[in-house]
């Protein structure tokens, strides 16, 4: 594994590499490419046997039903409301929190960064009762609160996580020159601190979008009406009692998938040094 | 600033997170804790405690569904997560080493990953459907009979292994190669100059030195895999029969269809349980590289 092999093995070692690679590719791709391709299928293309790899009449009916028969519109409309509301509250209290367990003589910081550590990964279910109930003895079902404040809260570990590594990195010098000039510590934050931090505010960003955007046990049992319900819960409401309109279904879940898509392609570089600072340094 | 204020600053900087956490997480585990032991009866947008007599754990703890569950619970994470850790450990080898391709490749590679799991668990359900699916269709051109993939329970769990690995491989493969652009290079010099080979390379330097953040990436996959819910939900519904029914569907179940809230309570708290214990385990067993990792 020497990074300077000898030259009688480069072409087997480059050649692996580059089979590797193209492996990754087919295998993350393909299944993706049948659902792209699956969402330009008539109805019976899509349960045609044996299947076929190119749509051979490709439509555009699926996207026009899951829209207006299916109202997959509202759904994306609900879960972009809560996925961005939830993403801008836990970047904003996440940067505070991180920037005080990174650079304030917090007492008992260890402990607090271990107890994060283990809340960013309990799980989900046992949750679901109690704030089921809390959120039904508040009147909180089926609204957008009911499920921006549990995914803020649930989001907000990992998050701060991810700051505190990302501020620790950041040198000293100048939020004490701001201070020398005569900036209180919010001013000092604000003006110093948030433009430099804004690297890990993207990565915190981008998994908090994530996880909210494809959220399904809170989303599924709290906002199960119509009017309220996210893009996950629609989707796996799809199915009908004895067949699954699968053409319909698969362009509804393009609607969902290429947003994300697109953000993930734009922000590929921030996920992994994201990791780097939130993993290793953490 | 005095280091008394800039401590009440800080403070003043984290409570609202801390405050925000404790309420939507801590506080409702102890109420979880304490439905767990009550009979509780729901009622017109509300619900209330009958007594706090009822005990659901011995029940839970001896049923047959709960160990069911709880099996099929710990074989899933332990397969997927040991599976995810060699196939993304080798991802993240071959993206180090890619050239000018790997931002792209990178790119494909994440794309499961974001996707929605609900999504992810319609498409492949499309894939495995037991006659005109994708895979089906595959397999029947080589078995040479048509294969009812999420008929038969062990087929049905190997097929959630199957979209569970291609789904969160790529979490672990960039958490390994996050890890992998950390190592120093002069390492990897100092081996060549003694003479190791490939592997020996490999076994003696690169997966040392990866040890604390794999560690870490198997700690998240352990306890995600634990609270499985979505891919099963969606996939199979548990069945066939309830051969894959995972601990937090049987919670879902029991509180949601059954609706004995006590009694889902107490499946949840179990659950949590066995997940915190695996989890301090853990933390305990590689301490030492957790400890290397948790160096600031």
């Amino acid at each position: 594994m020497s990074r300077r092999a000898p030259a009688s093995g480069i072409r087997r070692y480059v050649n692996a590499v580059n089979l590797g690679g193209l492996a990754i590719v087919v295998l993350s791709a393909l299944p993706l490419y049948w659902m792209i391709a699956s969402s330009f299928k008539g109805p019976g293309e899509i349960s045609a046997d044996p299947p076929s790899l190119v749509p051979k009449a490709a439509t555009l009916g699926n996207y026009a039903e899951a829209f207006v028969r299916n109202g997959i519109g509202r759904y994306l409309l609900n879960s972009v409301l809560v996925a961005s509301v939830s993403t801008a509250a836990v970047l904003g209290l996440s940067f505070f929190a991180g920037y005080a367990l990174a650079r304030t003589p917090l007492r008992g910081r260890g402990a607090i960064m271990t107890a994060l550590l283990m809340l960013s990964v309990f799980p989900p279910i046992a949750l679901v009762v109690p704030l089921f109930l809390l959120e039904r003895q508040l009147g909180l079902l089926n609204s957008y609160a009911g499920l921006i404040v549990p995914y803020v809260a649930l989001n907000l570990p990992f998050a701060i996580w991810i700051m505190r590594n990302y501020l620790v990195g950041v040198p000293r010098e100048l939020e004490e020159a701001a201070t020398v000039d005569g900036a209180g510590p919010l001013r000092t934050v604000l003006t110093v601190i948030a433009p430099l931090a804004r690297p890990g505010l993207f990565t915190a960003g981008i998994f908090t979008f994530t996880a909210t955007w494809s959220e399904f046990l809170l989303a599924l049992t709290f906002n199960s009406e119509d009017g309220h319900r996210t893009v996950p819960v629609g989707i796996a409401l799809f199915t009908s009692q004895y067949t699954v309109p699968y053409g319909t279904l698969f362009a509804g879940a393009m609607a969902a998938t290429v947003p994300i898509g697109v953000l993930v392609m734009i922000f590929r570089r921030s996920i992994v040094s994201g990791m780097t600072s939130g993993a290793v340094k953490g | 600033m005095s280091r008394r204020r800039r401590a009440r600053t800080g403070w003043l900087f984290a409570s609202p997170a801390l405050l925000a956490i404790t309420a939507v997480t801590v506080f409702p585990v102890l109420f979880s804790v304490l439905l767990s032991f009550a009979d509780v009866r729901l009622e017109y947008g509300g619900f209330r405690i009958l007594s706090l007599t009822g005990d659901h754990y011995a029940a839970v703890l001896s049923s047959p569904e709960w160990r069911q569950a709880l099996a099929f619970t710990f074989g899933f994470t332990a397969v997927t997560v040991l599976l995810e850790l060699v196939l993304g450990t080798a991802a993240a080898l071959v993206l180090e080493r890619l050239g000018a391709a790997r931002g792209w490749v990178l790119a494909v590679l994440l794309l499961p990953w974001a996707l929605i799991n609900v999504v992810a668990a319609q498409l492949w359900g499309y894939l495995y459907n037991g006659t005109y699916g994708g895979l089906t269709w595959l397999f029947t051109q080589i078995l040479g009979h048509q294969p009812d993939i999420l008929g038969q329970p062990a087929s049905a769990m190997g097929a959630m292994v199957v979209v569970d690995v291609w789904k969160t491989t790529p979490f672990v493969a960039i958490v390994v190669l996050a890890g992998l652009m950390l190592i120093p290079g002069d390492v990897y010099e100092a081996a060549e100059i003694d003479g190791a080979g490939t592997w020996t390379t490999f076994w003696k330097v690169t997966l040392p030195q990866l040890r604390p953040i794999m560690a870490i990436a198997v700690l998240f996959r352990i306890l995600q895999a634990f609270g499985i819910f979505d891919l099963p939900f969606v996939l199979t519904q548990g069945g066939p029969g309830t051969a894959t029914e995972s601990l937090a569907i049987l919670g879902y179940k029991t509180l949601f269809q059954n609706l004995a809230i006590g009694r889902g309570a107490a499946v949840a708290t179990t659950t949590a349980v066995i997940v915190i214990t695996c989890c301090l385990l853990f933390l305990r067993v590689f301490k030492a590289q957790a400890d290397e990792g948790g160096r600031a």
